[in-house]
């Protein structure tokens, strides 16, 4: 017997479970909803006479309002889509003993959990790249394909806080055995960063220093991309391009770092 | 050969100590039991057997090998938990067939086994449109589908109503003596014990008070056990209990099962009827050795916490 079976089985069976009707169908209503409504192809970024501090191109500036236009509200629900997945997901399933049976199955520990994971973050990022990605295509195929490095880059930097915070409740979840609290600090975590990023926009301007809005790049690398395409404090922070890569992939070695953490609790210390 | 080893096995969560210094041996096809009250350590014990549970000391072996994350075990054991829980928005034989799936044999046994249990006709029922009975006898169906070596089940009968658990008994006794499938089932009903069990651990506070073949611990522990039966056992038993040689007596509504002193079995029948006799109490048998499971595993634990 090879051992793709048993995974595939087991993903199969997540998948099943985590978007029953009508979760699936749902979802991509608001993912699609979502993509073509808020969509806007005009220049979004407001310099405050610092513009001559940007150093990215007009049509990067344009492909990254266009992302951003259409990225704020499916970022939201894919969000949702993950911390149900998780912590109603994941969670009930270690309350309830449905791991326990998944554990009597020829699999290993971390195959199960990473079957686990891609249905609830894999198949949710899918879904919601698929239908952004589509619509762009659709609605700007002149953006999309010429500026297509700014578009993944985007989307990287937004998802990396999203996916911090996942991996959080993933090792919160695993902790508990329950997912609700895990749901809670989610929550929490994820309406905090948009306190705690004005906070320290505030901290910046006053100490015209840009090293609380660097600190804060490192988990949420969005605050480091907007200022690269045309943030309002250019006159003492203008990210160059390498920074911007830079802060991205520490955000994901941060991301990294946590989902391993899961693994090796998950793998080696995890007794129902 | 032994299909699972326990050495010193020792778990506690906090201050609790669940299982301490916990020996066990589990030889093929064999069905033993494990028995005890609830908070014993028997769930505890089954866990770590599982791999479910990390032992804090001592060590368990089954066939030959650590159970912690090893795919190979989990193909010769079947497992069956006290609340089984499965992806609940599925229909019993899909998942099943899927189990098959999992573990590389045909789909078409996945009726055979929803067959075995009596369950067939709730093959396209969802999961969580079980009953709790039903659910038991799916779990046991989704323990059966790889055709196991060996079977671990932690209480599986608590949830059922005496016909199904009845039936769900015939089908342990059934699985061994067609399929040679060995059994490690823990209970605290152990009059279903007795039934299909030809050897039982008694498991209390985290230890093994006692472990062998039933006929060995009847011989051990049992002995000098005489069984009374009455009209008035309770009445009854306040005169026996007057007596000087008897050690321990336990009544139930159809009679009283007392313990002598050695070389005392004779004097308690010439002693009884006299008794009876005052009380007004009709004797409808007296019997020598007869001892229950149930008065077997109260032996054996007085006898312990005698030394």
């Amino acid at each position: 017997m090879g051992k793709g079976k048993p995974f595939l089985e087991v993903l199969s069976s997540a998948i099943h479970e985590d978007y029953r009707f009508p979760f699936l169908e749902v979802f991509a209503f608001l993912y699609g909803l979502g993509t073509f409504v808020f969509a806007s192809f005009g220049v979004t970024i407001t310099a405050t006479g610092a513009t001559n501090q940007v150093t990215a191109t007009a049509n990067e500036v344009v492909a990254y309002g266009a992302v951003s236009s259409i990225l704020s509200l499916p970022l939201s629900i894919f969000i949702i889509l993950v911390f149900k997945n998780i912590a109603y997901g994941l969670g009930s399933d270690l309350e309830k003993g449905i791991i326990q049976t998944y554990f009597s199955y020829p699999l290993r520990r971390r195959g199960i959990l990473t079957a686990k994971l891609l249905s609830a973050l894999g198949v949710a990022l899918l879904l919601f790249l698929g239908i952004q990605i589509s619509g762009l295509y659709i609605l700007a195929p002149d953006i999309i394909l010429p500026q297509l490095g700014t578009v993944l880059l985007t989307y990287a930097a937004s998802l990396s806080y999203p996916l911090l915070i996942a991996g959080i409740m993933l090792l919160l979840t695993l902790k508990l055995r329950r997912g609700g609290i895990s749901l809670v600090v989610g929550l929490v975590l994820y309406f905090a960063m948009s306190i705690v990023s004005g906070i320290a926009t505030i901290f910046a301007i006053v100490t015209e220093t840009p090293l609380s809005l660097q600190i804060i790049s490192a988990i949420s690398p969005s605050i480091v991309l907007t200022q690269y395409y045309g943030g309002t404090l250019g006159n003492f922070w203008a990210p160059a391009f390498s920074e911007v890569l830079l802060y991205t992939g520490v955000s994901y070695v941060i991301v990294a770092f946590v989902f391993v953490l899961g693994y090796t609790y998950f793998s080696r210390r995890l007794n129902l | 050969m032994s299909l699972i080893v326990a050495e010193d096995l020792a778990k506690s969560y906090g201050r609790v100590v669940a299982v301490d210094s916990l020996n066990l041996k589990l030889d093929e096809g064999s069905v033993t039991g494990l028995m005890g009250p609830n908070g014993a350590g028997k769930t505890t014990t089954i866990k770590m057997i599982l791999g479910l549970l990390k032992p804090d000391k001592g060590w368990v072996k089954v066939f030959g090998q650590d159970p912690w994350d090893n795919t190979a075990i989990r193909s010769m054991i079947g497992v069956v938990y006290e609340k089984a829980f499965f992806p609940s928005h599925q229909k019993t034989l899909d998942y099943l067939q899927r189990v098959c799936r999992i573990f590389g044999v045909s789909e078409s046994r996945a009726m055979e086994v929803l067959e075995l249990v009596n369950l067939q006709e709730a093959s396209d029922r969802d999961i969580r449109a079980l009953s709790a009975g039903m659910l038991q006898k799916f779990a046991i169906a989704h323990a059966l589908v790889h055709s196991p070596k060996l079977i671990v089940a932690d209480e599986m009968t608590a949830n059922l109503d005496p016909q199904a658990r009845s039936e769900l008994l015939d089908v342990v006794l059934k699985l061994h003596r067609d399929e040679k499938v060995a059994f490690l089932l823990s209970s605290h009903i152990l009059p279903e014990l007795s039934r299909v069990c030809d050897s039982v651990a008694i498991i209390n506070r985290g230890k093994v008070w006692a472990f062998g073949k039933l006929s060995e611990l009847y011989e051990k522990y049992a002995v000098g056990i005489i069984r009374v039966t009455t009209d008035n056992p309770y009445a009854l038993e306040a005169e026996i209990r007057k007596l000087n040689y008897v050690k321990e007596l336990e009544s139930d509504i159809r009679g009283i099962s007392v313990r002598v002193a050695e070389g005392k079995e004779d004097k308690l029948y010439e002693d009884i009827p006299k008794l009876a006799k005052k009380i007004k109490a009709k004797i409808l048998g007296i019997e020598t050795g007869s001892a229950s499971m149930q008065e077997l595993y109260r032996l054996a634990i007085s006898a312990k916490e005698r030394k």
